[in-house]
Order: structure tokens, then C-alpha cells, then sequence
């Protein structure tokens, strides 16, 4: 028996009337709950499907003299002998990273400068199915993608000026290659170069494991790219780590738009259900003056009383926000399954953020029975009992 | 013990300024059994709210013991509801969602801190004393008048109250039923407990050692 006992029994005494605010309330949590958990689960999979438009991150050796350029930064063909990147090491330490689960795709390449003919042509090291993976949009205008080691993919522009075409076989660096297939303009660096796979052109360069750059697909929703970035820098003592900022800032608008729609619809539940809360305080107000008399009489005070009003919406609201957290949840997989979106990512139940749902809405109740509650403290004691 | 002095009380009535007690002045002395008598509207019930701090005079003084109430804050006047004074009302006692040993305990409910099990076990023993044991876990509302009044009288002894504040408390109740609780409170007196009851009986007001009669917010006599 505390002061809690007051509230609790009232709310006992009324169960239809607590299990109707109870209801309302609920479904309310319920419907936030479902609407964040599906709206995080529909921004995941949305940026995963939009790392397959190109890397966020790129790394490169720490380099100052640079001249020939690919992919957004500098190589000086002088230079790139030094300045290379261990592969294995590389990529091993990317993906050793503590939000190694953000990393969606890593993609090496080494590039160099041949002569085909007369003509200087960069040729580009890739591991087709990697470099694939974060170039959905390549697609091949004439031919296929390489299949085999010996097989190359020719930009559209490099195409035009060597005079290439499907099936033609050009010699590099003494190896003979057949053209599988010739890229749709990209409007990227990708138009004026050659691909080739990356281990044959390590082999042909007698560079094995060499790298010049390696570009990461980061997955950047609940957490910042700056902690990646700092992560592989840290693991990559020599590299230069760049986030390609604007890349990152396009696909998260997209992500946060999602989010943003689902958190105005979740504020406008949840203020509607909080009103409700008020105004069936503020009736409740009305209808327990005697009861407030009674208890002023006995020396409560005005605070002891507001705070009753307080603890009974405050019980309602934990109380809602438990049993609405947990029904939520179970909608959000109704919910995805039905939007077809179960597989990717699935929402995490934790005990944590159950308990935190409770104390959020229940400090949200409180706060709208605020002001009934301090209707309530001041009502004056001897009107409320002179009121028959 | 309890002293008021020009004790003046006006109420605004659809904009008119209706004045309820005009320079009122009590002296209750420790032990003492008041009455006060008078008509209906005289102003009876506010000299007993203002006597027992529910109502704030617009001026005058009242003194309890060596205290000026009138310079004592909100919560210092709650704290003296809770421990010395004591209130039975004609009705409306007792909150109808607590049971009769919870309404009993009331007083000790005002704070997160349980109430001691020594509380309850005084609880108890004062609804023995009323009558009541074998009610204790009741709800008021199958509790007829007589007896929630009586519940009434048991949460004041189970305070220690050293005054208790009566309004007309025998003014719902049968005849006989009325004559149970006067004969509780004359019990109580005899223990030592001050009484200030407003009744209109004037039966039950010569049971009183002292009457004071109001008349339009002046006391007569
Ligand atoms: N809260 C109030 N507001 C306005 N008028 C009041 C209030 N309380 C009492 N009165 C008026 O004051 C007068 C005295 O009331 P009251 O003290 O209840 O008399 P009694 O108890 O002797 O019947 C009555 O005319 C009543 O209408
Ligand atoms: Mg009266």
C-alpha cells in the first residue's frame, strides 16, 4: 500500500473504461512499432539494392604525384609501380573491420597504361562478379560479359577509337585477348578503358596481389560512414580512405525519406492516442472531485495529488507500451512478409528496447495527463465536497 | 489551543462579493467538545474549513498551539491535515475504489514509501474499536452510512489526531445510527480528543460542553 495503491485501484474499479484507453493506446504503439521496425527493414534493403549503383568509399595507396586519371582520383603511370595495394591484405583488413556487416561489396582493381596499336588505353584489373555487384547499370551493348580469362570488356568510347568489335582478338602485352563484349555508354571512366580480369592482368603484369585502388559498397543506414571510414583507416595504416560524400548523402535521402514518412505518420498516432489520454484524464478529472476533496482534506497535497493523475496515465502508457511493442513487432513481420521484404534484413527483438518503449510512452501519457492532472491538484477541497 | 480572531470570509457569488463569516472569533481549548449550531447557509461549514485549514480567510488570524496558521505555507498546513487535524464530513469520506482497511490507512498513503505493517496492524485495531473488523475488506460501497462514517472516525484515531473536525456527521444517518457515532465521539472526547462539530440538532449540540451559534457569519453567542 503507497501511493500508487490509489491509482492502481481506480483504474481496477473502471475495467472497461481502462481496457477501452488501454485498447486505443495500444494500438497505437502497435502501429509505431510496426511502422519503424518495417520502415528500417524497407531503408536496408533499399540502400542494399542502391550499393549496386556504385561504391561509397574508395581506397588508395597514399600517394602525392599523380597524373592519369580513373574512377575519380589520380595515377601517375610513373608512379604506380610503387604505389600499389596488396590485395588479400587489403581486402582481408576491409573486411576484418569491427561494422564489417555494412560492408556490402568490396571491389579491387589494378589498372595500367598499354598501347594498343598507336593508341596510349588504360587497362583496368576487376573481378567481374564483385565489380558487377556494385555496377548493376553496366550492361553490354554489343556481345556479353567476359567469361573466361582470356576475354575482355571494352568501353564504348575506347571501342570507337581502337575500332574494336565483338569477337576481335587484340594482342596485350604480348597475350591475346578476345573481345566478349563492348559497354553501353555509362558516361563514367568506364567508357574509355578496358577491362580485363584482375588475377590475369597481376599475372601478365608479373605484379601478383597488386592493386591500385579497391572501392567499397558500405551499407550506411545506423551508423555514420566516418565510423567505416575510420575503421579501415585504422586497419590501413598506409591508404588514403575517401567517402564519396555525395554518393552517400543521395542514397541516405533516399533511406531517410522512407523513415522520415514513417516517423510524421508514427507522431501523428501517437498524438492523437496521447490526446486521448488527456481528454478521458481530464473527464476523469471532473468526476473524482469528491475524491480529490477527501484527499486534501487528509493532507495531500496538491503534488501528492497531480502526482496520482500522473502514475494512473503513466501505468497506462507502460502498460500500453508493453503490450503494443510486442503486438508491433509481430505485425512487422506480417507486414513484411505480406510487402514481400522478409528476407535481407528481419527486425531484432530486444528486451532493451522493450523496456525502453515502455518508459517512452508511458513518460509520453504522463506528459499528456500533465495538465489534467494539474486541473485535478487544483481543485479547491471544500467546493469538490460542498458538490453533491 | 486553537484560536481564530477577526476571522472574516467573503465569496464571490455571480460577481457579487457575499460575505460568509464577518470578524469571527473561537477559542478551543485542549479537550474541549465544541458545538456549533445555526441555520442552513449561516456559514457554519466555512468557520469549520477555516478552523481546519481546507479554507484560507481573507483575514483574520488563527493560531494553533504557538503557531500562526495563517503565515504557515501550503505545506506546512498539509502536513497538519495529515498528522493533528482530522475531518468527518456529513458525506463523501471515503474513496469508493479502496477497501475500508485501505480508506482506514489513507492518510499514510501520500508518498511511494509502503505503509509499515505497524500502521496496519493500528488500522486494524481502530476498526476493531469501531466496529468494523469483520468489514475491513470492503469496498465503502457496501458499507451503509452509518458505518462509512464510522470508518471515518477510525482513520482519525489511527492518525492520533489531536483535533477532530465533525460537519453535521450524524446529519445522513438514522436516528439510531446517528446516536451510535455521537456516543463514539463522546467516547473519544473522554480519551482526550478535542471536537468541533457543526450539527443541527440541538440534541446533539448539548452533548457538547460549549455551543457556539452562528448567525449570517456572526457568532452569537
Ligand atoms: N465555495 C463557495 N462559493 C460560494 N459561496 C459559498 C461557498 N461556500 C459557501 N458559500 C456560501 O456561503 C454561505 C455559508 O455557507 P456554509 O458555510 O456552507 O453554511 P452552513 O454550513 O451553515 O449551511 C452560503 O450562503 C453558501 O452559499
Ligand atoms: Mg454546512
Amino acid at each position: 500500500m503507497n501511493l500508487f495503491t490509489i491509482p492502481l485501484r481506480n483504474i481496477r474499479r473502471r475495467p472497461s473504461k481502462t481496457l477501452l484507453l488501454l485498447l486505443v493506446f495500444s494500438l497505437g504503439v502497435m502501429s509505431i512499432v510496426a511502422l519503424y521496425q518495417v520502415s528500417l527493414v524497407v531503408g536496408y534493403s533499399l540502400e542494399k539494392k542502391l550499393t549496386t549503383f556504385g561504391a561509397n568509399i574508395v581506397i588508395s595507396p597514399a600517394t602525392e604525384k599523380l597524373s592519369v586519371s580513373y574512377g575519380g582520383f589520380h595515377l601517375g603511370d610513373m608512379v604506380f609501380d610503387v604505389q600499389e595495394l596488396p590485395e588479400g591484405k587489403t581486402s582481408q583488413a576491409i573486411r576484418s573491420i569491427k561494422l564489417q556487416d555494412r560492408i556490402a561489396a568490396v571491389a579491387p582493381k589494378l589498372v595500367s597504361m598499354t598501347k594498343i596499336g598507336d593508341t596510349s588505353i588504360a587497362l583496368v584489373g576487376v573481378h567481374w562478379p564483385e565489380e558487377r555487384g556494385i555496377k548493376s547499370y553496366w550492361a553490354a551493348a554489343n556481345g556479353r560479359f567476359p567469361e573466361k580469362p582470356d576475354e575482355i570488356l571494352v568501353g564504348s568510347q575506347a571501342a570507337s577509337k581502337l575500332g574494336m568489335q565483338v569477337g576481335d582478338v587484340v594482342s596485350i602485352y604480348g597475350k591475346n585477348f578476345s573481345v566478349s563484349g563492348i559497354l553501353f555508354k555509362t558516361g563514367s571512366d568506364d567508357d574509355s578503358v578496358i577491362l580485363v580480369e584482375l588475377g590475369v592482368l597481376q599475372t601478365l603484369l608479373n605484379r601478383p596481389d597488386a592493386t591500385s585502388f579497391i572501392e567499397v559498397a558500405a551499407l550506411c543506414a545506423g551508423c555514420p560512414i566516418e565510423d567505416i571510414v575510420d575503421q579501415i583507416s585504422m586497419k590501413l595504416p598506409n591508404t588514403e580512405v575517401k567517402a564519396l560524400q555525395n554518393v552517400i548523402n543521395q542514397r541516405m535521402a533516399s533511406v531517410h525519406f522512407v523513415q522520415k514518412l514513417a516517423l510524421s505518420v508514427s507522431l501523428v498516432i501517437l498524438v492523437t492516442a496521447a490526446a486521448m489520454i488527456g481528454l478521458s484524464m481530464l473527464s476523469a478529472v471532473n468526476e473524482r472531485k469528491k475524491d480529490i476533496g477527501i484527499l486534501r482534506s487528509l493532507g495531500y497535497g496538491k503534488s501528492q495529488v497531480f502526482m496520482i493523475f500522473c502514475l494512473e496515465a503513466g501505468f497506462i502508457g507502460a502498460l500500453a507500451g508493453f503490450i503494443g511493442y510486442v503486438g508491433g513487432f509481430g505485425a512487422s513481420f506480417k507486414a513484411l512478409e505480406y510487402l514481400a521484404l522478409s528476407e535481407g534484413a528481419v527486425p531484432v527483438f530486444a528486451v532493451a528496447h522493450l523496456l525502453l518503449a515502455s518508459a517512452v510512452f508511458a513518460l509520453i501519457t504522463i506528459v499528456a495527463a500533465v495538465y489534467p492532472a494539474w486541473k485535478g491538484a487544483s481543485v479547491d477541497p471544500t467546493t469538490a465536497l460542498v458538490a453533491l | 489551543m486553537l484560536s481564530a480572531y477577526n476571522i472574516t470570509k467573503n465569496y464571490q457569488t455571480n460577481g457579487r462579493v457575499v460575505p460568509v463569516l464577518k470578524e469571527v472569533s473561537v477559542n478551543i481549548s485542549e479537550g474541549e467538545f465544541v458545538s456549533i449550531v445555526g441555520r442552513s447557509g449561516s456559514g457554519k461549514t466555512t468557520l469549520l474549513n477555516v478552523l481546519s485549514t481546507l479554507v484560507r480567510p481573507d483575514s483574520g488570524e488563527l493560531k494553533y498551539r504557538d503557531d500562526n496558521l495563517a503565515l504557515f505555507p501550503e505545506k506546512r498546513l498539509n502536513r497538519l491535515r495529515q498528522s493533528d487535524f482530522a475531518v468527518i464530513f456529513q458525506f463523501h469520506h471515503l474513496l469508493p475504489y479502496l477497501s475500508v482497511l485501505e480508506n482506514t490507512l489513507l492518510p499514510f498513503m501520500s508518498s511511494l514509501r509502503p505503509v509499515s505493517k505497524q500502521r496496519v496492524q493500528q488500522a486494524r485495531a481502530g476498526l476493531e474499536r469501531v466496529g468494523l473488523a469483520d468489514k475491513a475488506d470492503r469496498l465503502p460501497g457496501n458499507l451503509s452510512g452509518g458505518e462509512q462514517q464510522r470508518v471515518a472516525i477510525a482513520r482519525a484515531l489511527v492518525k492520533s489526531s489531536r483535533v477532530l473536525f465533525a460537519d453535521e456527521p450524524t446529519g445522513s444517518l438514522d436516528k439510531e445510527t446517528g446516536k451510535q457515532i455521537m456516543g463514539l465521539l463522546m467516547e473519544l472526547h473522554q480519551e482526550g480528543l478535542t471536537v468541533v462539530m457543526v450539527t443541527h440538532e440541538p440534541g446533539y449540540a448539548s452533548l457538547a460542553e460549549r455551543t457556539i451559534a452562528i448567525e449570517d457569519g456572526t457568532i452569537v453567542h
